[in-house]
């Protein structure tokens, strides 16, 4: 028996051009008339990045940019808080891959180890980023808080090693390291305590397990659990007061991610009950769902923007007020709620019905065959559509920038305000600000495709 | 037609010997305008194995969903174990708690490993604590004779041994009665054995059953009586040895000249 080989490309430099730029006649025309035109915009990029780009207004700008108007003496804060976070990221992501690890070794599926270089890819785009601001640094300090956040994340990510039993102390370890940095921030004045109370909330909701006990003992002792917790954090912030900058005083990128963070996280839980009430039987609530869906989705965010600015205050009871930004917040709440809804339904509608006669025929109550077997295959097949809608407002978080809201790109106002650029390097600001959008939304997307491979898992 | 049948020479065969532990009497089921069962009769005893035969669409399976209400029946009584199927919600879940159901396409859960596709049940619906609830899985999936991919998920499983697994599910909540709806009917030839072997256990075993199949042979070895329908009635009722040589409805004659 003669071996046969499989064909390979030529491994040769003048051989890869022949099999991929010059294949045939056709293909050849087209590298010869799109060469030159390739060449020449890089040779305008470059002329514009290395030559004529007056990149001063960004190294003179880089805090403004960063952290906006924020209190020069508080910066601190802001350090603290990325810190925490970082290690945060480090000990849930340990954990979570730790997990993840498991069960696949239980499964006996055979998984690739991770090349070390893997991580360096993963967060390639916000390295990338970060890099750009440390080349902008006038100062060792920015060098000396990039190397504080890696080892935070490094550290963090030692939570690997805790045992299978104590896992669920790296998820409270990274809520708690989460919960401190925002108030590293905002101090625990203002209504900085109904994020906190929020986060608490889903994670007692989450994590409390009764066992023997009907549904409706174990709702209302899961209900009762949730408010007992929400009152406990607003008596903490009753009694302990620590003055802090509140968020209507954050702004540029700072902002931008917050904002966007606390839209996705209040909008997901929002759009899935949206998305259920949508198929519920009872006709009140679906009329209501639906009504209140096919409205939000005729409406231009930007309309809403405003609507949250201008008539919001109508709404609400007599004397309590909200900052623009808490307004801006609910506003795309509200906003992107609608559309996950949208997207979780197609998910439901996309699992094959066997599924819940299945849960039925083992006896299973509609709510727990939805909560079970329905919405963990739904959500894992929605993830892609998802996070797209997160990273749409996450850029779309750019238009409070027109309710004077000086975000990552309203901060550019600020900057062309000075006397030295007042009218020059416009393309600069944008370049760096895209560039800063970029990296964030492309993460997302990246690690979007992680997460998707990861729950495939047995699928 | 169904007056004929039960003047037929196999009256005697057509109702369960001892006290009747699922009754369907005078069952009608309509999908719109399109009548699926009509005028269903039928008693099932404690430890009787019962076969429904019968072409495609002749409501084979309707019947049977509707014994644990995955289809609501139009009219008439289907009374399990002494409780009779209603809309109100706490009957019909106390029926679906003692009725094991085993489909054709598996439908297992696929994120859930083999594990605790066969706990969920037991944990969520009797409320059995993990350990408890493991080692009765265990002891399930020993029974079907693959407890070895306890930790695998479904979609690593082939489709014979998905099969079992969503018969140790069913078992795991301890069933008094167990419905299958052509088990075998999505699998490839050589796998089909393993499952009518678990099945062929199950009913020698003691556990009453009524199974929706194209495997004669299976109704031959293991059926007390054998159900033939037709156009959503029962034509014919018998035993297995009546049945297959001295079958006396046309229509039941021309169905086993075609599949014999």
């Amino acid at each position: 028996m003669t071996a046969v080989a499989r064909p390979t490309s030529s491994s040769t430099a003048s051989g890869w051009i022949r099999g991929r730029l010059f294949p045939n006649v056709a293909s050849g025309i087209v590298t010869v008339l799109l060469f030159p035109l390739l060449i020449y915009l890089a040779y305008r990029a470059f002329l514009f990045i290395v030559v004529n780009g007056r990149w001063d207004v960004i190294r003179r700008n880089l805090n403004l940019f960063m952290q906006g108007t924020f209190p020069r003496d508080e910066q601190w804060r802001i350090l603290v808080q990325i810190i925490l976070m970082a290690m945060a990221v480090g000990v849930g992501g340990a954990t979570a891959s730790a997990a993840a690890a498991d069960r696949t070794r239980e499964a006996g599926i055979a998984t690739r180890r991770q090349r070390p270089t893997a991580t360096l890819r993963r967060f390639g785009p916000l390295i990338l980023f970060v890099l750009v601001l440390l080349y902008f640094a006038t100062t060792a300090n920015p060098w000396l808080f990039v190397l504080a956040v890696v080892s935070a994340g490094l550290l963090g990510s030692a939570a690997r090693f805790l045992p299978p039993r104590l896992r669920h102390l790296g998820w409270l370890i990274a809520v708690l390291a989460l919960i401190v940095g925002f108030q590293a921030v905002s101090g625990t004045t203002g209504r900085s305590w109904l994020a906190t109370a929020i986060l608490v909330s889903i994670g007692v909701w989450l994590s409390v397990r009764q066992e023997g006990l009907s549904p409706l003992a174990r709702l209302a002792t899961k209900t009762a659990l949730v408010a007992l917790a929400a009152g406990v954090v607003y008596g903490i912030y009753t009694v302990v007061t620590v003055p802090g900058i509140g968020w209507d005083k954050w702004s540029g990128l700072h902002l931008t991610l917050w904002v966007s963070a606390l839209a996705i996280v209040l909008s997901f839980p929002l759009g899935l009950l949206l998305a259920l009430a949508r198929r519920s039987t009872l006709p009140a609530l679906r009329v209501l769902a639906t009504g209140y869906i096919e409205l939000i989705r005729g409406v231009p965010l930007i309309t809403l923007l405003f609507m949250g600015q201008f008539i919001l205050g109508f709404m609400l009871p007599a004397g309590s007020s909200l900052s623009s930004i808490s307004r801006a917040i609910a506003a795309m709440t509200l906003f992107t709620a609608a559309y996950v809804a949208e997207i979780v339904r197609g998910g439901l509608q996309a699992l094959p019905y066997g599924q819940t006669e299945a849960a039925q025929a083992l006896g299973l109550t509609p709510g727990r065959t939805m909560r079970l077997i329905i919405l963990p295959q739904a959500l894992r097949a929605v993830i892609p559509a998802m996070v797209g809608q997160f990273i749409s407002i996450f850029k779309d978080s750019s238009l409070l920038y027109i309710l004077a809201i000086n975000e990552f790109l309203g901060v550019r106002s600020l900057v062309h305000a000075q006397a030295d650029f007042r009218s020059v390097a416009h393309a600069e600001t944008l370049v760096f600000v895209a560039l800063g959008y970029w990296a964030f939304a492309y993460s997302m997307s990246r690690e979007s495709q992680r997460l998707e491979r990861r729950l495939r898992v047995g699928l | 037609m169904t007056s004929e049948t039960k003047g037929s020479a196999f009256a005697d065969a057509t109702q369960a010997k001892g006290e009747a532990f699922i009754e369907l009497t005078d069952v009608d089921k309509f999908f719109g305008d399109f009548q699926a069962l009509k005028d269903i009769n039928m008693k099932v005893g404690k430890q009787e194995v019962v076969v429904v035969i019968g072409p495609s669409g002749s409501g084979k399976s309707t019947l049977i969903r509707c014994i644990n209400r995955l289809e609501k029946h139009d009219r008439g009584r289907i009374i399990v174990d002494g409780i009779e199927l209603s809309d109100d919600i706490r009957n019909i879940q106390e029926v679906r708690r003692e009725t094991g159901m085993v489909f054709q396409q598996f439908n297992l859960f696929p994120h859930l490993t083999v594990l605790d596709n066969v706990i969920l049940a037991p944990r969520e619906v009797r409320h059995t604590p993990k350990k408890e609830a493991e080692n009765l899985g265990m002891e399930m999936l020993e029974r079907v004779k693959i407890p070895e991919q306890a930790r695998k998920y479904p979609g690593q499983l082939s489709g014979g041994q998905q099969q079992r697994v969503a018969i140790a599910r069913s078992l795991a909540m301890r069933p008094k009665v167990m419905l299958f709806d052509e088990p075998t009917s999505a699998l490839d030839p050589e796998m089909i054995k393993e499952v009518l072997d678990v099945m062929v256990e199950l009913a020698e075993g003691g556990m009453t059953m009524i199974v929706v199949t194209h495997e004669m042979g299976f109704a031959r070895a293991v059926a007390n009586r054998v159900v033939f329908m037709s156009d959503g009635q029962i034509v014919e009722v018998g035993t297995p040895e009546h049945f297959f040589t001295d079958p006396q409805e046309d229509r039941t004659k021309l169905f086993l000249s075609q599949i014999l």
